[in-house]
């Protein structure tokens, strides 16, 4: 076995004056958009700038749990294909993603979530998507270490399985991405800051970064939870967009004692065990918004009340390392994907909240589509900014939501 | 059982009280006073586990937790580091991560095929063919992790909380912390004291000639009765504002095995002094390697001494003093290499001389040899170009000091590496955040003292308690005193790499460092990730500042700028039941809780209250809901939202708040209205009434009932109204009592007449019950039926249940649930919001649009603007009432409408025993909600079957509504 120990995704280079493709933002979806660019539409002349390194934000601080079990039809096939391309990913870039298939398990705590998850099981099926509702001893009879008493805060009804679903080595594809995008002429500026795009006659022109003016005709913002101040502050263009931090943890290794990605509502808490052995477990958002990536105090404190009451072995279990990233929450919880719309030449990947990481490859796919024919994909079309004008929200989530800074 | 010393006043053990443990099987002693790992050590023990990647023997090396070094499985919790626990009797010890065992690990294989592994190697291998991966996987999943967890394992022990508050807190009690409390403490401020070991005095504790000094202060610190001294505390974390959190291990007279600590405090000093950098050469980690503290602290605070002949490699003066007391207590030192080529102490050198210990300066260990343990070491010149072996047993191996600048980390300060002492120092400071003694790089005890003085004093000022002249005073002191040592710059002995190890709980060597930069992975953040380098139980303790020199040294970088990797919280790994504490249920109860439990109610959590949803195990409630179609029930409603709100301005935050003309509210007679969001969508709806001039009572669905007040506050925040909210909620009980025979019932024990006349649909009655409970009466009708909802002060709702109950013995009146509630509302077609309602229908959608008054010109209604402007668009989704085809049975909430696409799903629906036919509400996309329309259902595993139901006029059940009004 021969490891040539070259660089990844090429060896440093000097920022050109102009490119066909500026992508802001060096996470998941920029890096996938420039992949598929490349691949498919045969545009390689593409700089990605990215502020700090690659894979700095939302890409290498999320959970690395995929699934395709959302709730609304729009949602549904996006995420498949998304899961459908982790093996073909692995297979074209030559990179293993380790994708570990071991299914998720949504736990339901009452009759409503128990009704709610008919409805979004329902959905996956009637799309193709395999995913089942199982009463409370099949679950623990799949996650031996479930609590299935009556006795703790919120007793568990049953869940919703979704064999399709695991956790992808989120670095993996970060690096995965950028080593295949590199070797097919993408430029990858690393500690490069994009500060302004100029635009002419409403048309994209050029963008100023940190290293020097690039000249091109189409700008992507793909930048995480940075991408509604940057779309803001670069083009006046108003997000309905809260970005608040969002916490995960782990604990120390363990060998195995979780085969499933087990998450819950009511607890706000989803655990899963890494290919390491450590419990990766974390949950809902600090509800202020921010952009610190702080952590504080309670959260991982509640994480261990939740995680003592359902999965009550994990008390012998010891918290090794918290961290924050950000979160960039719509008030449907569906993303913002839109292009040619506002200004010609603008396009825009962002609004992803939490579910950034398990629809990358897709959505990038889509939007190197959309750039490079400047005609919106179908499956994009529900995503457009216009529908929170028109008061059509995506029903991603049933409840009503506003993250806002005043609520 | 090797000897231990009892002359020295070091000490910490009682070597005659023995303690007896269990290890692999077999009884073994350890003494008071002990941990686990030094009992295993005075008990011959020195493999205590195995690497997690290479299955490398492992064995004493900081004593301190820095790495995963002597992690074992204590009383069945894994990962328990046996180096910083105490041992108590009866424990069980057991290693983990081993095939065979820790001394003969048949996975040590793996140690030779580290050229097939180099950094990010998974990433390379195992992908192709596809299908190998799975398979592999298995393999890695098996191979990884440390301990064992068993899934029905319980973990013994009690957990404590407590959230203390205070002016100062001080992190560490060696002799800078020490004085800072003092310091601050005789200012008269309350002062917080957390020092990890199990005593005070930190860095001098252990020293012979220091000791002395850390008994006096510690008790000067014990004599002042406002600090507050946490002994085996651990901090853990910190958060903005001075928020410290960290846990205390119990001692044996504490009620808690642990406990959180959450301190909040006006000012923090951190004093958390230095660990030792480790050394990194070929074999660093090897069984037999260990740090200068390690070796000093077996002898001089357990009484064990750590080899029998040793070779010193060193690079701070803490070698030379430990290299002479270890001498003098028969430890044969073979030689003393220091990095240093000049800069010792030259006392020190004066009497290693004396002692004819060799000493040869500008050398360094390179390599350690022995299969499994320490047989002999290579030394060599820095350069590399000379080198010997020594035959030892034991290597004091330690490049220098490194700053604990965790606390500083995490807090948000910022490092910046200081060429001098080649420490990462605390650069920029939060704010009121002190930082003292060896952080600083100082070393004359003297200096460390005063220093930590200044910063006690610098606390003191934030709180308004010190004056600048006196701070200044002292810093005249410190500047006259000697400053910071001047560092080794050594990162690493001359080496290849290839087994030198820069971070030991991941196996990463030197060499994996450079194929990851050379990969483009050239930060350390990205080399972490890379190769997982201080990612380990040992939380980078390790690796931390060794991996930014290396960094910058490989690249050769002109100046040191790359930082150390970002530090996270919990700075010490935390069990995950001491972070639980306490664990309380916060769920509300009813005043009715109990007498429904009692009367066979079957409870669930809705939203933060425990309500009685079913009153027998038939959960489709066929009797509790027969009961209210044909004689009467009683149902607790206490948790709805209930609210008074008055003042001039109170009808105008009604009107911006809710969708009606709310000046259309009447004294005596209830009002049904609704809030809607920004969107339209509807959020919340409740009856209202007027109880006199500017005075309104409202309720407010269950799950809105927390943020109605905020809402209104926050939908008036410009207007500069008079009026004020008041949120009743669990000040009053609800008891809806529904059914024909209700009146009948309520008739026994009120005094006013309640016929149909006096007392008629959809009024308001306020009376008193026995002259003395005063009830809010209000005539509606949720489940369709002749209906009074009695809101009474919460102190008397077992009372008025009570003579409900029996006045309606007669009629053998029944509880009903939630769920009985919930089908009998739906048969009526009333709505529950989120459930016949989402984020995507507004309150035209669920029908409610007769609710809403455009005429309003006195406010702007919330929603208002959104429901114009969407009522033209026909395609959103809408409420319909559906009957089933055929007369089949019901299908399940959640099923889709369907036809290529999913138009709709079914929010309600049941097999109704009042219509004795199935029925349901659905929300459906416009074009196909027209009555009549046929909806092809989709339920979860119907596979290729459908059934079929056809839309119907809403309400199903009395739809005059005459039942409610009779």
């Amino acid at each position: 076995m021969i490891f040539k120990n070259k660089p990844l995704w090429g060896k440093k280079k000097k920022l050109k004056s102009s490119y066909d493709v500026v992508l802001i933002g060096g996470g998941l979806h920029s890096l996938a958009t420039a992949y598929y660019l490349a691949k498919e539409h045969g545009i390689t002349d593409i700089a990605i700038i990215e502020k700090n390194y690659i894979g700095f934000g939302g890409a290498g601080r999320n959970t690395a749990i995929v699934r395709a079990n959302q709730r609304t039809q729009h949602n549904v096939p996006l995420y498949k294909e998304a899961l459908d391309l982790w093996p073909v990913l692995t297979k074209e870039l030559d990179y293993n993603l380790m994708f570990n298939n071991c299914g998720n398990l949504n736990l339901m705590h009452s009759e409503a979530a128990m009704k709610a998850a008919r409805m979004t099981i329902a959905t996956a099926q009637f799309h193709g998507v395999e995913s089942h509702l199982i009463d409370a001893k099949e679950a623990k009879e799949m996650v031996p270490a479930l609590n299935i008493s009556e006795n703790i805060t919120f007793p568990i009804h049953g869940a919703m399985f979704h064999p399709p679903g695991g956790i992808v080595r989120h670095d993996a594809v970060v690096w995965g991405l950028a080593k295949g995008a590199a070797k097919k002429g993408v430029e990858i500026h690393q500690h490069t800051e994009a500060l302004s795009i100029e635009t002419k006659n409403n048309k994209v022109c050029s963008v100023t970064t940190s290293e020097g003016k690039i000249n091109t005709r189409q700008v992507l913002i793909s930048a995480g939870g940075y991408s509604a101040a940057l779309i803001h502050d670069m083009l006046g263009i108003k997000l309905p967009i809260s970005v608040l931090t969002i916490q995960a943890m782990v604990t120390q290794p363990l060998k195995p004692l979780l085969d499933h990605v087990v998450s819950s509502g009511a607890y706000h808490c989803y655990a899963n065990q890494t290919l390491k052995g450590e419990i990766a477990t974390g949950a809902h958002m600090d509800p202020w918004p921010n952009y610190t990536t702080l952590n504080t105090a309670h959260y991982i404190k509640h994480q261990a009340e939740a995680l003592s009451e359902f999965l009550p072995c994990l008390r012998g279990v010891r918290f090794m390392r918290i961290w924050g990233g950000l979160a960039d929450m719509t008030p449907d919880m569906a993303p913002i994907m839109d292009g040619n719309n506002q200004i010609e030449g603008f396009f825009m990947n962002c609004g992803w909240g939490y579910f950034g990481f398990k629809s990358c490859s897709a959505a990038g796919k889509y939007m190197a589509q959309f750039m490079a024919t400047d005609q919106c994909p179908d499956i994009f079309k529900p995503f457009a900014l216009k529908r929170y004008e028109e008061h059509r929200l995506m029903g991603e989530t049933a409840a009503l939501v506003n993250y806002t800074p005043d609520n | 059982m090797m000897n231990r010393f009892n002359h020295l006043p070091t000490l910490k053990i009682d070597a005659a009280r023995k303690i007896g443990f269990i290890y692999k099987n077999k009884k073994y002693y350890g003494v008071q006073g002990d941990t686990v790992a030094t009992a295993l050590y005075a008990n011959g023990i020195r493999i205590f586990a195995r690497s997690l990647k290479y299955h490398r023997p492992r064995g004493l090396y900081s004593l301190d937790g820095e790495c995963s070094n002597t992690c074992m499985e204590v009383d069945n919790i894994p990962n328990v580091r046996c180096e910083n626990t105490q041992l108590k009797e009866g424990m069980v010890i057991k290693e983990q991560n081993v095939k065979g065992s820790a001394q003969n690990d048949m996975m040590s294989f793996i140690d030779k095929m580290d050229w097939m592994m180099p950094a990010g190697f998974y990433y390379n291998t195992m992908h192709k063919p596809a299908k190998i991966w799975p398979i592999a996987m298995k393999q890695i999943r098996k191979a990884a992790g440390l301990g064992t967890l068993s899934p029905d394992f319980e973990m013994p022990g009690s957990y404590d909380e407590i959230f203390p508050n205070t002016d100062v807190c001080v992190i560490g009690g060696g002799p800078s912390g020490m004085m800072a409390a003092i310091a601050a403490a005789k200012k008269d401020l309350r002062v917080i004291l957390m020092e990890s070991r199990p005593s005070l005095g930190g860095f001098f504790e252990y020293r012979k000639n220091f000791h002395n000094r850390s008994l006096e202060l510690a008790k000067e610190v014990n004599a002042l009765e406002n600090i507050r001294v946490f002994t085996h505390t651990s901090m853990v974390g910190a958060y903005n504002n001075n928020l410290i959190t960290g846990f205390q291990i119990g001692k044996p007279s504490d009620v808690f095995d642990q406990r959180y600590i959450e301190i909040r405090a006006k000012s923090v000093v951190v004093a958390t002094g230095c660990i030792e950098r480790p050394l990194i050469f070929d074999h660093n980690e090897k069984p037999g390697v260990m740090q200068i503290g390690c070796a000093l602290r077996l002898a001089n605070t357990y009484g064990l001494l750590p080899g029998k002949k040793a070779v010193f490699s060193i690079g701070h003066d803490l070698g030379l003093e430990a290299a002479l007391e270890l001498h003098n207590l028969g430890l044969k030192i073979e030689l003393i290499a220091d990095i240093r080529e000049d800069g010792q102490d030259p006392a020190l050198l004066q009497k290693i001389e004396e002692k004819n210990i060799p000493l040869l300066k500008g050398w360094v260990a390179c390599r350690a040899n022995g299969r499994k343990q320490v047989k002999s070491v290579e030394v060599s010149g820095i350069d590399g170009l000379i080198s010997k072996t020594i035959a030892c047993d034991l290597i004091v191996a330690s490049a220098g000091m490194t700053p604990v600048t965790g606390p500083v980390t995490i807090a948000l300060g910022k490092l910046k590496y200081d060429a001098h002492t080649g420490f990462f120092m605390a650069d920029k400071l939060p704010e009121k955040m002190h930082v003292t003694g060896r952080l600083l790089g100082l070393d004359d005890p003297r200096s460390i003292e005063t220093s930590g003085t200044l910063a006690g004093l610098q606390a003191a000022l934030d709180c308004e308690n010190c004056s600048i002249k006196e701070i200044g005073d002292v810093k005249k002191e410190l500047e006259n005193l000697p400053g910071p040592t001047r560092g080794t710059k050594l990162v690493t002995a001359p080496v290849k790499g290839r087994k030198s190890f820069i971070c030991f709980d991941e196996d990463t060597t030197i060499k994996n460092i450079k194929q990851a930069i050379e990969k483009g992975f050239d930060v350390p953040e990205l080399i972490k990730r890379f190769t997982s380098a201080g990612t380990g139980p040992g939380q980078g303790g390790i690796p931390g500042h060794n991996l930014p020199l290396y960094v910058a040294k490989y690249q050769a970088l002109p100046d040191i700028s790359i930082k150390p990797t970002t530090t996270r919280p919990p700075l010490v790994p935390t069990l995950l039941s001491t972070y639980a504490g306490t664990n309380h249920i916060m769920l509300k109860t009813t005043p009715m809780d109990k007498m429904q439990r009692e009367d066979g109610g079957i409870f669930r959590n809705i939203g933060v209250w425990q309500r009685a949803r079913y009153f027998s195990g038939d959960f489709t409630c066929e009797k509790e809901i027969k009961n209210i179609r044909s004689n009467v029930g009683m149902l607790d409603a206490s948790t709805l939202g209930k609210f008074r709100i008055h003042g001039p301005d109170a009808l105008k935050a009604l009107q911006r708040v809710f969708v009606s003309d709310m000046s259309k509210v009447q004294h005596g007679r209830m009002k049904y209205s609704a809030m809607c969001n920004d969107d339209g969508c509807v959020i919340d709806d409740g009856v209202i009434t007027k109880l006199r001039r500017n005075d309104y009572y409202f309720t407010t669905s269950t799950g809105r009932a927390g943020q109605t007040v905020e809402w209104l506050r926050y939908h008036t925040r410009y207007d500069k109204w008079d009026f004020h909210v008041v949120n009743l909620t669990d000040a009053m009980g609800v008891i809806n009592l529904s059914g024909p025979n209700s009146r009948k019932t309520l008739e026994k024990i009120v005094d006013i007449d309640i016929s149909n006349e006096a007392f008629g649909f959809s009024e308001y009655k306020e009376f008193t019950i026995k002259e003395c409970i005063p009830v809010k009466a209000m005539r509606l009708g949720f489940v369709g039926e002749l209906s009074y909802e009695l809101h009474v002060p919460s102190s008397y709702m077992q009372s008025v249940w009570l003579m409900l109950k029996e006045a309606g013995s007669k009629f053998n009146i029944q509880n009903f649930g939630v769920e009985a509630q919930n089908v009998l509302r739906m048969e009526k077609c009333h709505i529950i919001l989120g459930q016949e309602s989402e984020q995507r229908t507004n309150l035209l959608d669920v029908g409610l649009g007769f609710l809403w008054d455009r005429s309003k010109s006195d406010a702007k209604t919330i929603g208002a603007v959104a429901l114009a402007q969407a009522e033209s668009d026909k395609t959103r989704l809408k409420l319909v009432g559906f009957k089933m085809e055929n007369n089949t049975r019901a299908p399940h909430d959640g099923s889709l409408i369907v036809d290529e696409k999913v138009r709709g799903y079914v929010c309600t629906a049941r097999d109704s025993f009042s219509l004795k036919e199935a029925v349901g509400m659905a929300l459906v996309e416009g074009p196909l909600s027209k009555i009549g329309t046929r909806l092809e259902i989709f339920e979860d595993e119907c596979g290729d079957d459908r059934i079929y139901g056809k839309i119907v006029a809403m309400p199903f059940y009395d739809p005059e509504g005459s039942r409610m009004k009779m």
